[in-house]
């Protein structure tokens, strides 16, 4: 895996809000096929990172590399485009409209009368409800039901099972176990092991260390803005790499055991 | 059945029935008559338009306070450009001027990241003011040829049998209807209202999204406004004041909510029937006209209360 290219690539980002330095200096990069767990206090700049992987955010300098190519332009847009898909608690999902709907939101499929595309129901309907069996909504839960009747697993089901329709390369998962119940959390996580076995990449980013220890081939954690750590997660165990978040991103040694 | 049920005009609808039982039951040789059902269709098809524009402004979260000046500069324009460009030379330009003004205040508002009720606040005193200049208080004529040229008479007159203003309403309403609920345009324009961030992540636009509706409720109020003068060819500096605030409340009567997202065409067509309906039988019924508004304020109150225990019943989050 370290031999081949890197789908993305991140080369010294920097970024600034006004006087407020987000990100310093980070290099870092990700394989297909692979899970990253990425981790870090509130305010460390995972999600400001995830941000500008997908297209939120313009760094202020520095260069990100998508399979080779240097990414000149930064919108949700075009990053969606290449198929980096972001799943994130709070949001992805319009509670006002059905599943069907939210599910080709942005890329609807269209059929042409005339020239005017209308909204092709039928396929975003078929699809969309095999998608939600696939991964196990309510029996009675129907494309045609608003978000709004989801539960927080649910809807991140749809959200992961949507990623995975559209043959994304990048699924970025901001937080997806939070609020939900261990069962949920479970099936979350188990769909992620599968995206990643499917050979995407996969960016699970959590406070929980230990959580995504299980999951990850390899841990970043971020401190302050900057990546204090790069590690294969069978280099370095849940406990260690606790130890340097808890630390402020100061690798301590290892104190030989009495 | 389900599908009226759920959908967002219902409680419009049940407001229409209890309009109408309720003025049959204490007025029914007066309001059952063809004067009267032609002035209220007359009149409901022209606040519709307006209307309509709001509610798709509204859906995405946004409002437009300016639509009754742009509907009183689009019918000036038409009326007073005439001598100089014609009926159709000076309808296209009424119309490029109600779309531009929306253009504006739409820009204004997306990209100066301003509130929308400030910017159509200020739409409606700056385009007002250039209606008092620009008329100078005088009141303006078509001239005979005008009034039964072939254009004025499609707009103004009666088509196929019916009002052109009702003919024109159900062609429009249709277009829209469909447009909303079943294009891609439409999907993105209620996933906008409903939630901006969520629509930005999966990369729709919501910032052109947003800029079409104001465009659109600008072009629908001037088209209200060219409907009305080609009726009666006749402007005054007044024309269209209040306007915005019965298509708003056409709207919200009709189940657009104002936190976005929800909302339906047919909906304020309905709502405008009713608002109009009102307008017509408190008048008949010899209640000073001042009164009206007051009814109005009471119908909106009464109508937001229903609508949302309506969408709270039916499981909606509002």
């Amino acid at each position: 895996m370290e031999n081949s290219n890197p789908l993305i690539q991140v080369k010294n980002l920097d970024l600034h809000f006004g006087a407020f330095h987000a990100l310093k200096n980070v290099s870092v990069d990700f394989h297909a096929g692979e899970m990253i767990g990425l981790v870090g206090d509130n305010g460390a700049g995972k999600t400001t990172l995830i941000r500008v992987l997908c297209g939120i955010y313009a760094p202020t300098s520095g260069e990100v590399f998508f399979d080779g190519n240097k990414v000149q332009k930064f919108h949700p847009k075009l990053a969606i485009d290449q198929g980096i898909e972001t799943i994130q608690q709070s949001v992805g999902l319009c509670d006002n409209l059905s599943i069907a709907r939210n599910f080709y939101l942005g890329r609807e499929p269209v059929k042409r009368v005339l020239g005017i595309p209308f909204l092709d129901m039928g396929k975003m309907r078929e699809k969309s409800t095999r998608v939600i069996r696939q991964f196990g909504l309510r029996a009675n839960v129907s494309a045609d039901d608003e978000v709004e009747r989801l539960s927080g697993g649910e809807r991140q089901s749809v959200k992961i099972g949507r990623a995975v329709e559209f043959k994304n390369r990048v699924v970025i998962m901001d937080e997806p176990t939070n609020h939900l119940s261990v069962r949920e959390r479970e099936h979350v996580n188990e769909l992620a092991v599968q995206l990643k076995e499917q050979g995407l990449l996969v960016i699970y980013i959590t406070h929980d260390i230990f959580q995504v220890h299980k999951l990850a081939d390899r841990i970043v954690i971020m401190e302050n803005g900057e990546k204090v750590a790069d590690a294969t997660t069978d280099s370095m165990t849940a406990e260690e790499l606790e130890e340097v978040i808890r630390q402020g991103g100061r690798v301590v040694e290892k104190r030989e055991a009495v | 059945m389900k599908q009226i049920v759920r959908s967002q005009g219902f409680g419009a609808i049940i407001g229409v029935v209890v309009v109408l039982v309720v003025f049959s039951l204490i007025d029914f040789s007066g309001w059952w008559t063809a004067q009267t059902i032609t002035n209220v269709t007359q009149f409901t098809a022209i606040l519709s338009f307006v209307a309509m524009g709001q509610a798709l402004v509204i859906m995405t979260k946004e409002i437009d306070l300016s639509v009754g000046s742009v509907y009183g500069l689009a019918g000036v324009a038409f009326i007073t450009l005439e001598p100089s460009f014609g009926v159709p030379g000076s309808l296209v330009i009424a119309l490029v001027m109600a779309a531009f003004v929306g253009l504006l205040q739409a820009l204004t508002v997306v990209k100066g990241h301003l509130p929308s009720m400030i910017v159509t606040l200020g739409g409606l005193f700056a385009v007002r003011g250039i209606i008092y200049v620009w008329t100078g208080g005088s009141v303006h004529n078509f001239s005979a040829d005008a009034r039964i040229h072939p254009v004025t008479r499609l707009f103004g007159g009666e088509l196929f049998g019916v009002e052109a203003a009702i003919f024109w309403l159900v062609v429009v309403a249709a277009v829209l209807g469909i447009v909303l609920r079943a294009t891609p345009f439409g999907n993105r324009l209620l996933a906008t209202g409903g939630n901006r961030e969520s629509a930005e992540s999966r990369g729709v636009r919501t910032d052109r999204v947003k800029i079409w509706a104001f465009v659109l409720c600008s072009l629908l109020a001037g088209f209200a406004g060219i409907l009305t003068l080609c009726n009666q060819p006749q402007t005054h500096v007044t024309l269209g004041e209040n306007m915005e605030l019965e298509a708003i409340s056409a709207a919200v009567i009709g189940g657009c909510l104002l936190t976005g997202g929800r909302g339906s065409i047919i909906g304020a067509v309905l709502g405008a029937l009713i608002v109009v309906s009102f307008r017509y039988e408190l008048i008949a019924l010899g209640a000073p006209s001042s009164w009206y508004i007051t009814f109005v304020g009471v119908v909106l109150i009464v109508a937001v209360i229903f609508n949302q225990k309506l969408a709270r019943f039916l499981g909606h989050s509002v």
